[in-house]
């Protein structure tokens, strides 16, 4: 399943041509730098001589990457060895002598990496939101984003609004995505949700099936858009989810609560989930995401059986 | 001491429940609320008094309906007035985005199904709420239930449960008899629950001046199956008879809203039963959430292990059946409507306008 999907591994801001960054997709090391172009360059965090990680090596003037232990370098664009500084010589390296390469992309502030190079590349966004972090958190991937179809307060918390159990749109599929739009109150003294005629905003949220990445829009009953954001875990070693996000609060926010949105962060990533929580909360939309999951693969085996 | 006595059906055509009790419980234990979706039905989508010119939203199985007035008239879209004609139009709505719309009953009715079908002889008869509505604003509310409207309804139809689940409100089960009675047709199922010497509800001991230790009550539950709507009518001797009107509008198939009338304009002013007995729905509700809520995803696919019955579930089992005959009916483009949900129903229940 990781194999064919563009992972967002990274935001812009976190790599940089001064030091590689290490990250994970499942059990398998990356390392993430930019080279003398400012290209983000994806390799195995492993060096094919001795195995080191290169993440703890460096990025030379020439954007290549040197790996810490014995000075391999490599270039990021291929992986193809280009010197070994011991050797003092012009000598080229047989196409063996690489570090395996990984498609990597860079796009509306998340850098995504593929571990299939055949992959096509995701359309360019639009737009990058300017609020932006990164999560780890302890729950596996598949229960992370189980956990925000069925409760995003699990997982997430926005400023001055409180999740409801009840929904306006279940999920289901929409353009190849899962898409569930919840009631939200304001975390104002009002009625209690479960005897309330009307919410004054809804949540509605978009995932893609494969990776879980997330768009996020908050809007009001009147349709106005309030805080929209970007949520994308990651599955990374030893069960970790690591989640990077971003967001915009809309300029426009009609009403005193919408105002006070801006009083703070208005988007919280939670660093960890509430296990006795998470442990009681009774699955309604996550079960269809399994359905609609199946369903979505079984089409696309079908139309690349066909093709 | 437990009797039950069985209809026969109206329709004229094969009666959905099967006399071989084999194939009755075959169907009764294929039972996957969750997966049932009934087209080509009114759903009363909010209390009138909701609905103004500021349009509201509501939804049938997560199909948007926006509710405002133009001229006083209801109007129901399928788009909000400012979101605009969008091009992913269902085939629910006509050209202009708008559905079939009714008000009856105090309520704004939604059709949700092929617009050509709807017609207002489709809409349930109440007989105790007034067509014109206007039952005063403390005998309405919402309530709402995480669970599949048919196990709202399974719930509300199976009465024994209120004794347990509802005991400090409606009573125990302590009685010298009960009888169940249950009857049928294609589009409804009308439980009826008559208990000798039962112990007092205590919302009528303690404010509806009932001072007796036992009563005797007959309950009736009346669903319409398409439009997921029910009357609870329990006569109360001695006590004043009870008169709910419990919708159980599926938003989605896991999510339940229920727009209610505690019509108690037959209590007298000055007892306090009939200002508290409507606000009991925010207790007795609870209570019921507390069950359907965990219920909910046991039902959400299908189960190897079959549910275990007594003889007490019989209208639940029939209800079961019903929805699954209906379904299967929808299932092979048959929407026909075979019974008149709008026919007087005041006998059956035994309202007799008190």
């Amino acid at each position: 399943m990781t194999e064919a999907v563009w992972w967002a591994v990274a935001r812009s801001e976190e790599i940089s041509k001064d030091k590689p960054v290490n990250v994970d997709i499942g059990d398998q090391p990356i390392v993430l730098w930019r080279d003398s172009d400012g290209i983000v360059r994806a390799l195995e965090d492993r060096c094919p001589h001795r195995r080191a990680p290169l993440s703890l090596g460096c990025v030379l003037g020439s954007g290549m990457i040197q790996c810490g232990y014995h000075g391999w370098t490599f270039d990021g664009a291929n992986g193809q060895l280009v010197d070994i500084p011991n050797l003092k010589s012009e000598r080229k390296f047989p196409p063996v002598y690489r570090a395996r390469a990984f498609g990597v992309t860079e796009s509306g502030g998340f850098i995504r990496v593929c571990l299939d190079a055949k992959t096509p590349q995701p359309a360019p966004a639009e737009e990058t939101l300017p609020l932006s972090g990164t999560e780890n958190v302890a729950l596996d991937h598949d229960q992370y984003i189980n956990a925000l179809f069925d409760d995003p307060a699990l997982v997430i918390g926005i400023r001055g609004v409180r999740f409801s159990p009840y929904l306006m749109a279940e999920l289901k599929e929409q353009d190849g995505r899962l898409v569930l739009e919840r009631s939200c109150q304001w975390a104002s003294p009002h009625w209690p949700a479960p005897f309330s005629s009307d919410f004054p905003i809804t949540l509605k949220i978009s995932t893609d099936p494969a990776s879980g990445e997330s768009d996020l829009l908050l809007r009001d009953d009147q349709f106005n858009p309030l805080l929209r954001a970007t949520l994308a875990p990651v599955p990374g070693a030893r069960g970790v989810t690591q989640v990077r996000w971003r967001a915009k609060l809309e300029a426009k926010r009609p009403g005193l609560m919408a105002k006070a949105m801006g009083l703070g962060d208005p988007l919280t990533v939670h660093s960890h989930v509430d296990g006795a929580a998470l442990r009681v909360q009774k699955p309604s939309a996550s079960i269809h995401a399994v359905e609609l999951r199946k369903e979505i693969a079984a089409r696309t085996e079908r139309q690349e059986t066909a093709a | 001491m437990l009797d039950i006595q069985d209809s026969i059906p109206t329709a004229d055509h094969d009666d959905p429940i099967s006399s071989d009790p084999r194939t009755f419980a075959a169907k009764v234990n294929s039972w996957v609320p969750h997966d049932i979706v009934l087209k080509d039905a009114w759903f009363p989508l909010a209390h009138s008094t909701s609905v103004g010119t500021k349009p509201v939203r509501r939804a049938i199985y997560s199909q948007p309906f926006f509710l405002w007035r133009e001229s006083g008239q209801p109007v129901a879209s399928e788009f909000h007035p400012a979101e605009g004609l969008s091009a992913s139009k269902s085939e629910y709505s006509d050209a202009q985005g708008r559905y079939p719309v009714m008000e009856k009953y105090g309520f704004v009715w939604g059709w949700f199904g092929n617009p050509a079908n709807a017609a207002p002889q489709h809409l349930p008869d109440i007989p105790y709420l007034p067509e014109e509505g206007g039952v005063p604003e403390h005998m309405i509310g919402t309530v709402r239930f995480d669970c599949c409207a048919p196990l709202s309804l399974e719930n509300l139809i199976d009465l024994t449960h209120a004794d347990f689940l509802h005991a400090d409100v409606v009573g125990d089960e302590k009685m010298d008899k009960e009888t169940v009675e249950v009857f049928h047709d294609s589009e409804t199922i009308t439980m009826v629950r008559t208990c000798v010497n039962k112990s007092v509800a205590p919302v009528m001991k303690w404010f509806g001046g009932v001072r007796s230790d036992v009563q005797q009550v007959r309950q009736v539950i009346r669903i319409y199956l398409r439009s997921h709507v029910a009357m609870a009518y329990g006569r109360f001797s001695p006590g004043d008879n009870v008169q709910l009107f419990h919708p159980c509008v599926p938003e989605t198939r896991d999510r339940t809203r229920l727009d209610y009338v505690m019509n108690t304009t037959n209590v007298k002013k000055r007892n306090p039963f009939r200002y508290i007995m409507p606000t009991a729905s925010y207790k007795v509700s609870r209570q019921d959430s507390s069950m359907t809520s965990p219920q909910s995803p046991r039902y959400m696919r299908p189960e190897a292990r079959k549910d275990l019955h007594s003889p007490l579930d019989e209208a639940g089992q029939k209800y079961r059946v019903l929805m699954l005959a209906l379904a299967e009916r929808q299932a092979r483009g048959d929407f026909e409507y075979r019974d008149d949900v709008s026919a007087d129903c005041s006998e059956l229940i035994g309202y007799d306008g008190t």
